[in-house]
């Protein structure tokens, strides 16, 4: 068998455009998904029954559902609910953020949870409301906690977002396998997947262990 | 003012001249079935410093937590500075802002300064300007001769430092009375000293004060009037002279001599 990786370099503006909606999808379902979590958090913890019960369900739902499954439904089921087609890229960037808000708002609620009692007792005894003392002084603290755990769900998602391609979002994974069934270039194409995700994914990987060293809490 | 002060004869009771700053009426509180406060009625008047004592578990916490409505009494009331204290959050939160409250525990918040610890109330409750909120915390830190950690984190203090930041902290919100719940029970003995310092200072001044101790040191030569708790209920309340050196009540005699007092 002979390989002919002319195809790679030849593919580069395209496997260029995929890494970029790849990295694209990864922050935009962070920057949806962060708020997303702690609003869910906020809710789960709150004293109305109606609230954290919603939110629980909510979380559970999406949390224990795979990935792939959530982003078929959303590519079927969603048009058919809300009446509207949505592109591709939004129906898995849709996917993607109702999976990863279920985890960050665990995420969130284990950091809240963390705190300990005493403080939210002492900025209530100082007069602040609960939503003061959540504010000033609880979720400061959790995010102590919370950022080595979110550092962690980024680089997955960051390797889930390829799931997203087969509902034909033309991210690095689909790009790829497109090419790949154009040429029957398998190995290359497929070899060449793995070195950029791999390429795009270590620093990051790095990252979260730095992060993971710098605020693990020392108590 | 002290306890032998020329000017008080010895049956009259500190401020006992002017209207009271706390009544407790027929307290109860219950935890589920548990009886934590048992019909508990006593008054605090103006500048007294009132000492709680009693075994662990006899309910000395829980009467301060109903003070500033941390918890709500079942039944009885807590009337503060001549009205009961309101059912309703926000209404509570205003009275919560004149009373200050001291945690065995310090309770300082790690992720600021010491500065901001003490600035925090006044910035975010009184809504006052950070400017004047830190000049008002320099000047608590200077009383409680803490200045040069201003701008250190509460972890890299003692726990004495961090306690004296705490009483800091309540004082920055100019309350009416503090609430004190054994604030020395997790110090250091070298650190206690300059906690209770700082205390007496506060009671020379005139400042209203209900410390829950086992500091029978302090109680005996700085409060004018120790409450004995057992069981949720008061058994014996009076001038520490005849709670330390004449108790009425023979479970007084018990708990003090558990704790090794003998006058
Ligand atoms: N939130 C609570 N839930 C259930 N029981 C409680 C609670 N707070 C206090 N108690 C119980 O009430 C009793 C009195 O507690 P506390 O006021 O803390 O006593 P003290 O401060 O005198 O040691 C204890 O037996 C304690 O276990
Ligand atoms: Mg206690």
């Amino acid at each position: 068998m002979t390989l002919d990786w002319s195809i790679v370099w030849e593919s580069r503006y395209a496997l260029a455009e995929g890494a970029k909606l790849t990295v694209m999808l990864t922050v935009i379902t962070m920057l949806i998904a962060i708020p997303a979590g702690i609003v869910l958090a906020v809710m789960r913890l709150s004293k109305s029954r109606v609230l954290s019960t919603s939110s629980m369900c909510f979380v559970e739902f999406f949390r224990n559902l795979p990935l792939l499954l959530v982003v078929y439904w959303a590519f079927y089921v969603m048009p058919v609910f809300m009446g509207i087609e949505f592109s591709a890229f939004t129906t898995g960037l849709v996917a993607l953020s109702l999976n990863v808000s279920a985890y960050n708002s665990e995420t969130f609620r284990a950091g809240i949870n963390s705190i300990r009692k005493g403080q939210t007792e002492a900025a209530i005894a100082l007069g602040m409301s609960r939503g003061e003392a959540m504010r000033k002084i609880v979720i400061p603290q959790a995010w102590r906690r919370v950022l080595p755990v979110l550092a962690s769900t980024w680089v997955s998602l960051f390797k889930d977002t390829s799931l997203v391609s087969v509902i034909a979002v033309g991210e690095l994974a689909h790009v790829a396998m497109q090419i790949r069934s154009q040429t029957f270039r398998v190995l290359e194409m497929l070899t060449a997947m793995a070195v950029i995700y791999w390429l795009m994914g270590y620093p990051q990987a790095k990252l979260v262990d730095w992060i993971r060293k710098k605020y693990e809490v020392k108590e | 003012m002290s306890a032998d002060d020329p000017m008080l004869t010895s049956h009259q009771r500190r401020g006992a001249d002017l209207p009271p700053v706390v009544v407790y009426e027929e307290v109860r509180k219950l935890f589920g079935d548990f009886v934590a406060l048992d019909g508990v009625s006593i008054q605090v008047n103006q500048g007294e410093v009132m000492c709680l004592i009693g075994p662990s578990g006899s309910g000395k916490s829980t009467l301060l937590r109903c003070t500033n409505a941390l918890e709500v009494v079942s039944s009885g009331r807590v009337i503060f500075e001549g009205k009961p204290l309101p059912s309703n959050e926000t209404e509570a939160r205003k009275i919560r802002q004149r009373m200050g409250m001291v945690f065995q525990n310090f309770e300082l918040f790690p992720h600021k300064s010491t500065l901001d610890n003490v600035a925090i109330g006044p910035i975010t409750v009184l809504g006052m300007k950070e400017g004047d909120a830190r000049a008002r915390a320099m000047k608590l830190l200077d009383k409680v001769g803490l200045t040069d950690k201003a701008g250190s984190f509460p972890s890299s203090l003692s726990g004495g430092q961090q306690q004296r930041v705490a009483i800091a902290r309540a004082l920055a919100m100019e309350p009416d009375v503090m609430l004190f719940d054994e604030p020395t029970s997790a110090l250091d003995p070298e650190t206690i000293g300059e906690v209770l310092n700082v205390m007496k200072q506060l009671a020379e001044e005139g400042m209203t004060m209900i410390v829950v101790t086992h500091e029978m040191t302090f109680a005996r030569r700085v409060a004018n009037w120790v409450v004995v708790f057992d069981h949720g209920k008061v058994v014996e309340q009076g001038p520490p002279e005849q709670i330390f050196d004449a108790p009425t009540c023979d479970r007084t005699r018990d708990f003090l001599g558990h704790l090794g007092w003998n006058g």
